[in-house]
């Protein structure tokens, strides 16, 4: 079994229009699962991560129900078949 | 004339009808070879001067030998009829090549290429074309390019255009009239002598016709066409058009003779230069390409003409693209693009015959892009990475972009970003690739800058126009900084500008700069708006005097240089650090124009009761025109213009997001507005006007006695 991201609305514009994403390798943790995602599609990478490697600020990524910040950031693991959310806070709103 | 004999060249066959006579295929009975003969008719040369001047033409033309270029062999004249004798050419006619269709990129650098050599080789000849266009190019089945006709039409163009300015009807398809206006450069329109840089222009119709599959500019009428090519721009070239070329053809297309190329030999490197990236660069992915592009559908657009006004608008939730003619009296508006992020930075470059905007995008969630548009907002680049980076191990990461600033005219491929967290970036290659300025960025005082009310950023840039080492930035908070080395090494200069909000009041540096600006005629002058304070230096920043004299409040952000004027500038007060607001609730501007020695308020037709407004540091600029127009934006979404140096102001749009950017752009060469001066009929009734208003004020200046 493979991991599956789940793509907001925004991104789809660089996933070729998908809404989810199969990643066929098995991923141990969310960094491994997010890296495979932007090889698959780069334009992914620069608008979920800021050039220095962190998620940001107002972007949510949840494995399964739980938010990644209350289970060890990007080194949470990904168990076999896991679905991984990305989405947008609702902080994050402009100003 | 089938089997006719003209000199020992026995005609076999008619291969064209062109515009100065009819083209046969004959053979040379003493060289044994098949030639071309073009027998020019009664209406190619109808008189004998006419005559004579297309034979010292053809036989000026024959000296040319060039592989690209359709030999002449020979010109005669057999029983009155004029003929010439060309090399015999295989193959189809560019026209025919491209028929509806646009021809691979490749195809179309290949030939390009060569027409280019053709041009150098005749123009170091000092032998112009004059009639370039797709059906007087020959492919052969090799690819082999054969250009054909060269300098027989300088009778023929002025006839054309004769006939085109004197009719308005339809035009008809091909050959004749259409088929050579659609490819006349403007000053030829115009009626001015053609010289090396109309068959560039020529050039870049061609280029752009194969690249489109359709010409750049059309008309269904020769005046619609002639209008078209005098004051359109042309449409952007499909998608897959690699950027270089785009900007090659847009640079032929100029529509004045000095942006374009000023040798062919420099578009043939050009064109060489994209031929060599785009054999050698891998085509993207095909799961890639949808997200190059973004294409805002339903969003209402500006169409743009030569001689337009266009004021760009950054606001907190999308941009917006205003566009007038001269007379700058109405608005068509485009936009919003981006909604629902941040805008704070725009620019237009048209450098190298560019019609560029640029655009940094902000959201709060998915980060900052820098983003192109070459049709004025219709589509934008959306880069798959965000090309300014600071390096991974800076510890920091790009907030926003605060300032997008063209390099010097010099040097068209340069430009520059002030970003936040404070920082700048340079691009040498027309913002394809952008690199951290390291001299600042490693600056021993970057520790110690900190952040203003809108947070840690570089938001002015000035290059000094006349010293290509020299720039100048400023940075809230941080101060003034200066380069003498092209951005090696930076110095603080701020010296005699008093900082309130630290115990030391002139520190060497920490001072909260909100705006410079400089006259391109006194660079070692410029005006400064301080967080609280008026500055000017005279000196390229060694020293600042306070010129805050008589101004409603010397806090404020905006700040704008009038373009001809060195003495003159325009600022918007606030109230205070405090109170961000226009002071009293009055919207005023105020100028001065002896150098900041005194100020005047800027008042009519602003509001003067309870306008509580918010004008921040991009938010105010100029145009070019005489007399000058002026622009701000508030932070209510209100936008303003006065097209009469300041003196009187109207509201040009209301309901805009929160406005953090205004910027402007003159398209192409400016046309003066129409002054009312001009007009005798207008002078009386201005001066009507003038005298009503003369004696309005007398009767408040006596009641007010009373």
């Amino acid at each position: 079994m493979s991991v599956t991201f789940h793509i907001p609305g925004v991104l789809r514009a660089y996933t070729d229009g998908r809404s989810q994403v199969d990643i066929a390798e098995s991923p141990a943790t969310v960094r491994d699962a997010l890296l495979a995602l932007w090889v698959l599609y780069p334009g992914v990478r620069d608008r979920v991560a800021s050039e220095d490697g962190h998620i940001r600020q107002h972007i949510n990524v949840f494995v399964g129900n739980e938010d990644i910040r209350y289970t060890g950031g990007l080194a949470t693991s990904v168990p076999e078949g896991a679905v991984i959310s990305i989405l947008p806070a609702i902080s994050g709103g402009q100003r | 004339m089938i089997g006719k004999e003209l000199g020992h060249y026995r005609v076999i066959a008619k291969i064209a009808e062109g515009g100065m006579g009819a083209v046969y295929r004959a053979h040379d009975e003493v060289l044994k070879r098949d030639v071309a003969v073009k027998v020019v008719s009664e209406r190619g040369a109808t008189d004998k001067s006419s005559r004579e001047y297309l034979l010292h033409e053809a036989r000026a033309s024959s000296a040319l030998s060039h592989p690209n270029i359709c030999t002449i062999h020979e010109v005669g004249e057999v029983n009155g009829e004029l003929y010439i004798v060309m090399e015999f050419v295989e193959g189809k006619t560019l026209a025919e090549l491209i028929g509806n269709a646009a021809l691979p990129v490749e195809s179309v650098l290949r030939y390009g290429v060569q027409i280019a050599r053709a041009l150098t080789h005749s123009h170091d000849r000092n032998i112009l074309h004059r009639d370039l266009k797709s059906s007087n190019i020959a492919v052969t089945p090799e690819g082999l390019v054969k250009v054909l006709d060269f300098g027989l039409a300088r009778r023929l163009s002025s006839e054309v255009l004769g006939e085109a300015t004197r009719t308005l009807g339809p035009l008809d398809s091909g050959a004749g009239v259409a088929g050579t206006l659609a490819y006349m450069a403007p000053e030829v329109l115009r009626g001015e002598e053609a010289d090396y840089r109309s068959d560039l222009w020529a050039l870049g119709v061609v280029l752009y016709e194969a690249a489109a599959g359709q010409l750049p500019f059309r008309g269904r009428t020769t005046f619609e066409l002639t209008s078209a090519i005098l004051h359109e721009l042309p449409p952007p070239l499909p998608t897959w058009i690699p950027p270089g070329l785009w900007a090659i053809v847009q640079r032929c297309l100029s529509k004045e003779p000095a942006q374009r190329y000023q040798r062919a030999s420099e578009v043939q490197a050009a064109l060489e230069a994209v031929q060599s990236a785009s054999i050698t660069s891998a085509p993207p992915p095909s799961d890639q390409r949808g997200a190059r592009t973004t294409v805002h559908r339903g969003v209402p657009l500006v169409h743009v003409r030569s001689g337009d006004v266009l004021l760009f608008i950054g606001t907190t939730k999308g941009a917006f693209v205003l566009r007038s003619n001269a007379a700058r009296t109405r608005w068509d508006v485009g936009g919003p693009y981006f909604a629902g992020h941040a805008i704070y930075a725009m620019a237009y470059d048209s450098r190298n015959g560019r019609h560029r905007l640029w655009a940094s995008t902000q959201s709060q969630v998915w980060g900052t892009f820098l983003r192109s548009s070459d049709d004025f907002g219709k589509t934008w680049t959306n880069p798959y990475e965000s090309s300014l980076k600071f390096p991974s191990d800076s510890g920091v990461s790009l907030k926003n972009i605060w300032q997008i600033c063209l390099g010097r005219d010099e040097d068209p491929d340069r430009l520059y970003c002030g970003v936040e967290p404070a920082a700048l970036f340079e691009s040498r290659n027309g913002g394809e690739t952008w690199e951290l300025v390291r001299g600042l960025f490693d600056h021993s005082h970057r520790p110690r800058w900190v952040p203003g009310n809108g947070g840690l950023c570089l938001h002015t840039i000035l290059p000094d126009p006349t010293n290509r080492e020299r720039m100048y930035v400023a940075l809230s908070a941080g101060g003034t900084y200066r380069t003498e080395d092209g951005g090696k090494s930076w110095r603080a200069c701020n010296r005699g500008i008093r900082v309130e909000f630290m115990p030391e009041k002139y520190p060497e540096f920490g001072q909260c700069v909100h705006k410079i600006v400089m006259h391109p005629s006194r660079p070692d002058r410029l005006f400064l708006q301080h967080h609280w304070g008026l500055y000017r230096s005279d000196d390229a920043a060694e020293t600042w005097k306070d010129i805050g004299n008589g101004v409603a409040s010397d806090f404020g952000f905006a700040m704008v240089m009038h373009p001809r004027d060195p003495d003159c500038v325009y600022i918007l007060p606030v109230e205070s650090d405090e109170f961000r607001c226009t002071p009293e609730g009055r919207l005023r501007v105020y100028r001065t124009r002896n150098a900041g020695a005194s100020w005047q308020a800027l008042t009519r037709g602003l509001p003067q009761k309870g306008a509580y407004e918010t004008i921040l540091r991009d938010g105010m600029t100029s145009d070019s025109l005489d007399p000058l127009g002026i622009y701000f934006g508030t932070r209510s979404g209100q936008l303003y213009g006065s097209t009469d140096e300041g003196k009187t102001w109207k509201r040009i749009l209301d309901g805009l997001p929160s406005i953090v950017c205004v910027k402007s752009a003159i398209i192409g060469q400016p046309r003066t507005p129409r002054k009312p001066a001009a007009n005798h009929k207008r002078t009386a009734a201005s001066k009507r006007i003038t005298r009503k208003r003369v004696t309005a004020k007398t009767k408040i200046r006596r009641s007010g006695r009373k």
